[in-house]
């Protein structure tokens, strides 16, 4: 395997200078962005970066250090700055959670993809943006017309002094188009596919899907009829929330108070703690009867797809909230072993130069039986909305407000006009039992999330919430505009 | 790469340039140096290190742009990456707009702006910052959660117009968030030199908003007289930074699109730009080589400037001030180093003269819900006051306010005392500020 003489000369300075265990990750990454603004290519960039990462235990505590030298030297003096590290964590800690996993493997996984991007020439993949932005601007009101895209590439290669020796091929591709109209003090933007773009693991194959061509001109039409269209009322109505903004719902309300480290203070100080403590486990009623939420990091599409996770650890499926009774978390070795299970592999850094955490994976509710046109029928008089634009939640991830981009009025079971700047809020679990509709599976869609922040130092994230449109009753809406 | 190595930093630069053919070639070179120690419980749950080299070339061929990286530094890299930033100029279409890249010119970083002592910070003076912050919520039996770090940066930016500049900084940075029973408190610190990091200062400060704001009530929302620690005020006025952009001023989606001379604020309020001021980091130059000055963005409440890069000095007619980001950047130029001047009050007294607010140590998750009238939301956090008679009276649950920045500036004083807030990666110094009116909308469970 590629870098098994680089990763073996680190797993020996490392186990040599005291640690009683270490893994080394290489990743050799290459990533493009295109973005076109305004008729104009505003980014055209390439970049590539290779390092590696080596965590090592010494006497129950971890250190983690990182470097681009790959030549012995910087092999060397990476390998024994991570024990260094770790031999400091040792001295102050008042408690010691760190063991070495148990388990070893020796395997390889690369991402399904019907059409390796790089097949496609870059003046096509540029000509394509150029037009799907041009296609914004029928209507006079639109300011600014953006369109984008992202290829990311990333080879890993997973050594640990048990044994594994794991080999990944990652694709994930991305693209979107967004129209902001500006008129009357007002601006208005709209977003397509979803609120960030279309974004999966795959390869060309995703961005012909999103049909930028076809998407532009009506969302564009849509901006501009939002900066006429009149504001949002405040109340009380029932919700339909379109799959994207239930994607959102679910990233916020569920996947990061599920994260096991969040629950157990490790991320207190920057992105807070949980609702869903581990007395809860088995007892809380999450939601309503209809929610099953499930972690499955081997989802077709899905962006956190792969085979194992970067701890080494096989990807498998398992409950989060099942039939609306929290059942289980987000976790890695560590913390799994805390609560007496074992970890769903759920552990990613961003980069050979990132610590691996726990990180929101494929996440996803799973679907209803109504159709979704039927989730309209009883709803007398209410409000759907589709597509973030504002997403704020407290910091145990219960009192949350999200905006759309669009919301439509509903009365007596037909969707009406065109609503804008729609928000609403609630408190977590309150919200979810409301839920009394998920629409089925013809409307589930694995939404792709690229920019998942959570960490110190920070660290980028990519995840999937795949989700169905749901309805809810009697959600506080309109806060932020006078609710 | 030794991080603090300008001089290899513009060996590398320089002989980058000359590798290219391109019309116009821009070089940044950068070298770093992280570390950060973050704890949780009183152990370490993440202690980490990286070091790092990038090189960045920007070609620019007819009007045309292309930008590639790397972070390595053989010779058969530095040829691929000036070949793969061509290689993207050549299929980019024109933009008639493209400006000469900026000639740069004299820059110096202000003193103390890099610290040896702090850049070889090793994991073990890391750990002590911690261990002092153990100790403090020991004593009060609380457990802790916070982070100490130290870096070290370094950047070169060289281009075929002449700029050629260098800059090489340090930092660090602790952060504690305590924890008892019902109630958190918070702490922090900044500074270019660890010396000036006083741990046990930090988490003592801590300890007293969590004792102070224990069993919390629940106080209605609506509108409130609010002073705002500088944690709370600088995350908040973070996000009005964008509108003094040029591209949103152009674009018509800041608050102050055609309104430079226009008065939106009180007349207590005073912002600038200001890369040397004695609290912030100290960059003196932009991502193209440009010296960045230091600008009034906003005198008594009129808004007086914007800041640009040469792409928008060009498009609107203004003097390139110094704020462009690295290449490629459909973000447009951005004020890097806010400050916002102090007033004439101390914090005790903006207190003193509160018969009734409440007192915010922090916020988060603020997010924007109307780009235009900047209109954010967001959630109190790790110390939340009721203020009855001027003075500090007990905890209370945290709440979700939804107001418009510009507004509540409309109706604010501040302290005289200035601090350096932010976070490990980035700052701007802010004064306590105090809000006439602010509107709270709804309350959490805790």
């Amino acid at each position: 395997m590629e870098f098994e003489a680089l990763a073996a000369r680190a797993l020996d300075t490392a186990t040599a200078r005291g640690a009683e265990y270490a893994d080394v990750r290489v990743e050799v990454a290459r990533s493009e962005r295109i973005e076109v603004r305004n008729g104009v290519v505003a980014t055209l960039a390439d970049g590539a970066t290779t390092g590696f990462g080596v965590r090592a235990l010494v006497d129950g505590a971890w250190g983690f250090a990182a470097g681009a030298e790959l030549g012995d030297g910087g092999i060397d003096v990476t390998a024994a700055r991570a024990v260094e590290i770790a031999r400091a964590s040792a001295s102050v800690a008042r408690s010691r959670i760190g063991r070495p996993p148990e388990r070893a493997y020796v395997d390889t996984f690369a991402t399904a993809m019907r059409r390796d991007p790089e097949d496609v020439p870059l003046g096509e993949r540029v000509a394509l943006l150029l037009e799907a932005e041009r296609q914004l601007h029928g209507p006079a009101e639109i300011a600014v017309g953006r369109a984008w895209l992202d290829l990311w590439r990333t080879d890993k290669y997973f050594f640990s002094s048990i044994g594994s020796q794991i080999a990944q091929r990652i694709r994930q591709t991305g693209s979107g188009v967004a129209a902001m109209a500006i008129g009357d003090g007002d601006v208005q933007i709209r977003t397509y596919p979803g609120d960030v773009g279309l974004y999966q693991s795959g390869g060309w194959e995703i961005v012909e899907e999103a049909r930028l061509l076809e998407g532009a001109p009506r969302i564009a039409q849509e901006a501009a009829e939002l900066l006429r269209a009149p504001q949002c009322p405040s109340g009380t109505f029932d919700v339909i929330l379109g799959s994207s903004q239930m994607s959102l719902q679910i990233h916020e309300s569920c996947g990061h108070p599920a994260e096991l480290d969040r629950v157990m203070g490790w991320e207190a100080n920057f992105s807070g703690t949980s609702f869903l403590e581990i007395p809860l486990l088995s007892k809380l009623k999450y939601g309503s009867n209809l929610i099953t939420i499930v972690v499955d990091n081997r989802l077709a599409r899905g962006m956190a797809t792969c085979g194992y996770d970067d701890e080494g650890t096989k990807s498998v499926a398992s409950d989060i909230v099942r039939d609306g009774l929290l059942t289980g978390y987000e976790m890695s070795n560590d913390t799994a072993r805390a609560i007496g299970r074992e970890s769903n592999a759920c552990v990613r850094a961003q980069g050979w130069e990132s610590v691996p955490m726990i990180r929101m994976c494929n996440l996803s509710l799973l679907p209803g039986d109504v159709p979704f046109e039927n989730l309209f029928d009883d709803v007398k008089d209410g409000i759907y909305m589709e597509s973030n634009r504002s997403w704020s939640i407290d910091d145990r991830r219960l009192n949350f407000q999200f905006g759309c981009e669009a919301g439509w009025e509903i009365k007596n079971g037909k969707r009406g006009r065109l609503l804008k700047n729609p928000t609403y809020g609630g408190i977590t679990p309150r919200f979810w039992n409301a839920c009394d509709a998920v629409a089925d599976e013809r409307a589930w869609f694995a939404w792709g999330t690229p920019n998942c922040g959570k960490g110190e130092p920070m660290q980028t994230g990519r995840t999937t919430q795949a989700a169905a449109p749901a309805r809810f009753r009697n959600v506080s809406v309109g806060v932020g505009y006078g609710g | 790469m030794d991080s603090a190595n300008a001089s290899e930093r513009e060996r590398v630069a320089t002989h980058v340039l000359n590798l290219s053919n391109a019309d116009q070639t821009e070089v940044l070179v950068t070298s770093g140096d992280s570390a950060l120690m973050r704890f949780t419980h009183e152990m370490s749950n993440q202690n980490v290190a990286a070091a790092d080299v990038g090189v960045s070339v920007r070609a620019i061929l007819h009007g045309r742009t292309g930008v590639a990286q790397t972070n390595a530094l053989d010779e058969r890299s530095l040829r691929d990456v000036v070949e793969r930033a061509a290689a993207m100029a050549r299929l980019a279409p024109e933009d008639p707009l493209q400006p000469e890249l900026p000639r740069g010119g004299p820059a110096r970083a202000p003193d103390g702006s890099y610290d040896s002592e702090t850049a070889g910070a090793d994991a073990a003076a890391r750990a002590r910052l911690c261990d002092a912050i153990f100790r403090e919520a020991e004593s009060a039996g609380y457990w802790s959660a916070g982070f100490a770090a130290t870096s070290a940066s370094g950047l070169t930016v060289a281009n075929t117009s002449g700029a050629l500049a260098s800059f090489d900084g340090s930092d660090a940075s602790v952060n504690v968030k305590m924890n008892a029973a019902d109630s958190t408190g918070f702490g922090e610190a900044y500074s270019t030199s660890l010396r000036a990091i006083d741990a046990v200062a930090v988490g003592k400060t801590a300890v007293e908003k969590a004792r102070a704001s224990a069993a919390p009530r629940a106080v209605e929302p609506g509108s409130w007289t609010v002073i705002l620690d500088p944690a709370a005020f600088g995350e908040l006025f973070t996000y009005l930074a964008d509108h003094f952009s040029a591209q949103a001023f152009d674009e018509g989606s800041s608050f102050c699109s055609g309104g430079l001379g226009r008065s939106y604020f009180a007349q207590t309020v005073t912002v600038r730009d200001d890369y040397a001021h004695p609290l912030a980091p100290g960059l003196p130059f932009d991502f193209e080589g440009q010296p960045t000055q230091r600008l009034a963005l906003v005198e008594n409440g009129v808004v007086r400037d914007v800041v640009t890069d040469s792409y928008y000095a060009k498009k609107l007619d203004r003097a390139n001030t110094g704020h462009a980001l690295p290449a490629p950047n459909a973000y447009g130029p951005q004020a890097r180093n806010l400050v916002v001047a102090g007033g004439s009050k101390s914090v005790e007294q903006l207190i003193e003269e509160t018969p009734r607010g409440l007192l915010v140590t922090r916020f988060w998750y603020i997010r924007p819900v109307d780009r235009k009238r900047a209109i954010v939301t967001g959630m109190t956090r790790d110390g939340t006051f009721l203020i009855e008679n001027g003075k500090l009276a007990g905890g209370v649950r945290n709440l979700r306010f939804n107001d418009s920045i510009v507004d509540l500036l409309g109706r604010c004083e501040f302290s005289r005392e200035q601090v350096r807030t932010g976070s490990y990666n980035y700052s701007l110094v802010v004064p306590t500020a105090k809000f006439a009116e602010f509107n709270f909308t709804s309350v959490t469970d805790f």
